[in-house]
């Protein structure tokens, strides 16, 4: 399977047999969810095979997979909130008298049959609104199992689950295994839960299959570094000493939601001082997204403090923030960072319009200007575009993230946040931003830096912090810790327990 | 827009304007008539004379004005359906303080008529522009509905309080004084001076769209208002602004129509104007040069058709199905372009990945 510019699964083979449990784990973008999805025919790979039960199959679609007996939940739920959880079971294979009329006690008795067999506690009468993500996760598996499926895919299924729900869920699916032959596959990167629940355990990294092994032989330190694997080589960047301890940025024991309303960021606190790039380590999902909008003003404090340069901000508008004196390279950057439609100069220019040398007034653009100032930008961070009137979003992943960072760093703010900067973006324009975050901290910069990718932050960073589940796990001095033990204290490891372990 | 993409969609735009007219011609053929002859009666229809020039001018000039008024909307964000309702409200508002100014200098009056139709007409379109960006309601839904509100008010104003006292007027406010009005410039046709105002206040909010800061913040708020937020631009304010710039010039319209061609208000001065307009503007992607030029067409199409319904018996319905078919290829263009471009993808996509394979 390929992405327009990424291979997202390289040369993969894998066998899955009947009646296991198999958890496939990997960092964020090593391709587990593209290769489930190519197995539940929403992706179709550009070669090789996929044989279910004994037959190939070719130009597979999810109602291929259905009929073949391959049932997917997926991180986000295809639940209609208005439908009772009995019509949505039944959905698209409603119970008919006369062969006319939805039969609703049909479809309750079906859903309570269901229930019966397998397990799966609902009430057929409520309406999926009602529930709770537990619940519903549970009706969209039984969803999976009234259309016959004897291989159920879980992408991510604990994510959304607190941990008494994922322990109920784990019961499930150990008696549906054990009792009804069925098959499950788990993705995740959690590696607890690989340890607890899988029988066997794939580990993918940088779309490749790294290995195989039967859980009862590896453990999660083992497991970590299968995950991380090898670094690629980059020549050093120059750093130069010289940071004074104030703290630019400081956060105390904040408290922010998620867009459900739960808890992301559980009282977390840290401090950066100028001329230091604090990176922050986790697997997605554990707080660090809400952290940065809570800090830029893009999402609301639910308690606690944030100060930039000593002045408290909490709560206030992205707007008020800036002026505070910070800029911010978000971590989606299509949907945050530029307008697609808008050229690369007025994105560039964004945020400083109001400045004397681009209007007379506040309101004249000067248009010569502008062009000029976007033109010098363009050549300075090297973005590779027909000319500067290029929409950027017909830019390469590359190239718009470099418009960000153009744009967000010629503020010359003392404060940087920023999030993801080389996602999805090669290796050349990777380097060449890796150096403008290093110039930025040599010019003490204080440098908040979040990053999926450990290399990334091996390489900036002047400290770490491990975040899992809204809180700090860890801090470390990228010299004088392993990226094994670091994936430890990512995936919810403590301090005290690696000690025991050793 | 950027040049060679520009080029791309006049291009589409020529080639679906010259299909519509084909097909147009088509219709007519089928329904027993000639396409010459009926084409010929539209184009004399729309500049044939000077009266006939004069009225396709002043169509032109209503259309460019409703559909800048919905690019400014559309351009910052919010979709403006309900310009009919805020021009009405905009007639009625001048018309009622122009009755109660009877005999005052007009160079008092007539300013006072023309702020009091724009804060109507601007207070009428802040209404859905707070629904919409503090509760999130679809402004599709409210302006359409606070249309029906105002027009069903303004007629009943009309027909009740405001009602005129003169014979032979069923309904209808009193008239206003001579000295308010604005003169026709020529004679019999519907062409007024207020095709100067209109000219002013488009050129106004071309400057505004396409050469100011307001202007670049309100288009990049329309784009992507999490990235305004994001880059901290007032994105509620800038989207509450394009609505109040749109309300106020359907206002002003809605004061030119009463001050110009009626001399009172009327609830049937409208024949839906606003949406001919919107349509203009859809058809232009919001771009406020593109609206300006292409009123003109549009303004010769509607105009010439009355003629070529009278001169050859060809419904002037047609145009609206001339009009609908560009619509239709206009949207059908972004689709075409797009499953295009998705495929040289895909076909890009194979061809690196087989140089892996091999190479």
């Amino acid at each position: 399977m390929q992405f327009p510019d990424a291979l997202a699964n390289d040369d993969v083979s894998l066998d899955i047999h009947r009646g296991e449990i198999f958890a496939l784990v990997g960092e964020n973008g090593a391709g587990k969810s593209t290769l489930m999805n190519i197995l539940y025919g929403m992706c179709t790979p550009t070669g090789g095979e996929v044989i279910v039960k004994g037959k190939r199959v070719q130009r597979f679609s999810p109602a291929d997979a259905i009929a073949a007996g391959i049932g997917m939940v997926h991180q986000h739920f295809m639940l209609v909130p208005s439908f009772t959880v009995a019509q949505n079971i039944v959905l698209n294979d409603e119970p008919r008298r006369h062969g006319l009329f939805y039969d609703f006690r049909a479809a309750n008795a079906t859903v309570e049959r269901l229930v019966a067999e397998y397990g799966l506690r609902v009430n057929a009468e409520d309406k999926v609104q009602d529930i709770s993500v537990g619940l519903q996760q549970r009706v969209e598996i039984l969803k999976t199992l009234h259309r016959g499926a004897d291989v159920l895919i879980l992408d991510e299924p604990t994510a959304v689950l607190t941990p008494q729900e994922t322990d109920e869920l784990f019961d499930v699916i150990r008696r549906i295994v054990r009792e009804k032959q069925m098959t499950v596959i788990i993705i995740t990167h959690k590696l607890y839960e690989v340890m607890a629940i899988s029988d066997r355990v794939g580990v993918m990294r940088a779309g490749k299959l790294v290995g195989v092994c039967e859980t009862k032989d590896v453990n999660e330190r083992i497991l970590a570094s299968m995950m991380v694997g090898k670094e690629v080589l980059l020549d050093a960047l120059e750093r130069i000493d010289d940071h004074d301890a104030t703290p630019a940025i400081e956060v105390r024991d904040l408290h922010v939601a998620d867009n459900r309303g739960l808890p992301a960021v559980r009282g977390l606190s840290l401090k950066v001082e100028r001329g230091e790039i604090l990176g922050i380590a986790g697997i997605e999902g554990n707080g660090q997204s809400e952290l940065i909008e809570a800090i830029t003003g893009m999402r609301p404090v639910d308690s606690g403090k944030v100060f930039i340069q000593g002045q408290d901000v909490t709560g206030k508008n992205p707007r008020q923030i800036r002026a505070a004196g910070l800029a911010h390279v978000p971590e989606d950057r299509l949907s945050t960072g530029v307008s697609a439609q808008a050229s690369i100069t007025e994105n560039l220019l964004v945020g400083k319009e109001k400045d004397a040398r681009f209007s007379i007034g506040k309101f004249h653009m000067k248009k010569q200007a502008v062009h000029a100032y976007a033109q010098e930008v363009f050549d300075r961070f090297d973005i590779r575009a027909a000319s500067v009137d290029k929409a950027v979003g017909s830019l390469s992943g590359g190239n718009m993230q470099k418009v960000v960072v153009a744009r967000e760093f010629s503020f010359d703010t003392p404060v940087l946040i920023i999030s993801q900067p080389t996602r999805g973006v090669d290796i050349g324009a990777m380097d060449f931003i890796h150096k403008q975050i290093m110039d930025k901290r040599n010019q003490s910069c204080a440098i908040l830096l979040v990053s999926a990718d450990l290399d990334e932050l091996y390489r900036l960073s002047d400290r770490m912090v491990t975040v899992y589940e809204g809180q700090i796990t860890g801090e470390f001095i990228p010299s004088q810790i392993e990226k094994t033990e670091l994936s430890y204290y990512m995936t919810g490891g403590r301090k005290e327990d690696a000690n025991e372990k050793r | 827009m950027k040049s060679a993409e520009r080029t791309r969609y006049l291009a589409s735009l020529a080639i679906s304007v010259l299909l519509a007219l084909l097909v147009g011609a088509l219709i007519m053929l089928a329904t027993g008539h000639n396409p010459l002859e009926g084409y010929g009666a539209l184009l004399a229809g729309a500049f044939g004379d000077e009266r006939a020039i004069g009225n396709t001018l002043y169509k032109s000039a209503q259309l460019c004005i409703t559909g800048l008024a919905t690019a400014v909307a559309s351009s910052s964000g919010i979709f403006n359906v309900g310009g009919e309702g805020q021009m009405f409200l905009g007639a009625l508002a001048s018309a009622w303080l122009g009755t109660l100014l009877k005999g005052s200098s007009p160079w008092i009056a007539v300013p006072a008529c023309f702020l009091i139709a724009i804060l109507a007409g601007a207070i009428y379109a802040w209404i859905p522009a707070v629904l919409k960006i503090k509760l999130k309601i679809n402004e599709v839904i409210t302006t359409i509905l606070m249309n029906s509100i105002a027009i069903f008010f303004c007629t009943y104003m009309a027909n009740g309080p405001l009602k005129t006292a003169e014979r032979g007027v069923n309904q209808g406010t009193d008239a206003l004084d001579k000295a308010f009005r604005f003169p026709r410039l020529i004679r019999s046709s519907n062409l007024t001076e207020t095709i100067f105002w209109i000219a002013v206040i488009s050129l106004f909010v071309w400057y505004l769209m396409s050469r100011t800061t307001t202007g670049f913040e309100m288009r990049l708020t329309g784009q992507n208002s999490r990235f305004a937020r994001f880059a901290g631009l007032k994105a509620e304010t800038l989207g509450i602004l394009g609505m109040l710039i749109s309300g106020a010039m359907c206002g002003a319209l809605g004061m030119f129509e009463t001050f110009g061609l009626q001399s009172r208000f009327k609830p049937d001065f409208s024949n839906e104007f606003y949406f001919d307009g919107m349509l203009v503007a859809m058809i232009m992607k919001y771009k406020p040069l593109g609206t300006i030029l292409m009123s003109f067409f549009f303004g010769a199409l509607k105009m010439g058709a009355v003629t070529m319904q009278s001169r050859t018996g060809i419904s002037s319905e047609l145009i609206l199905i001339v009009q609908s078919i560009i619509i239709f290829f206009m949207a059908a263009e972004e689709g075409i372009m797009a499953s295009i471009k998705a495929r040289r993808t895909v076909r890009k996509a194979a061809m690196t990945l087989s140089k892996e394979v091999t190479g």
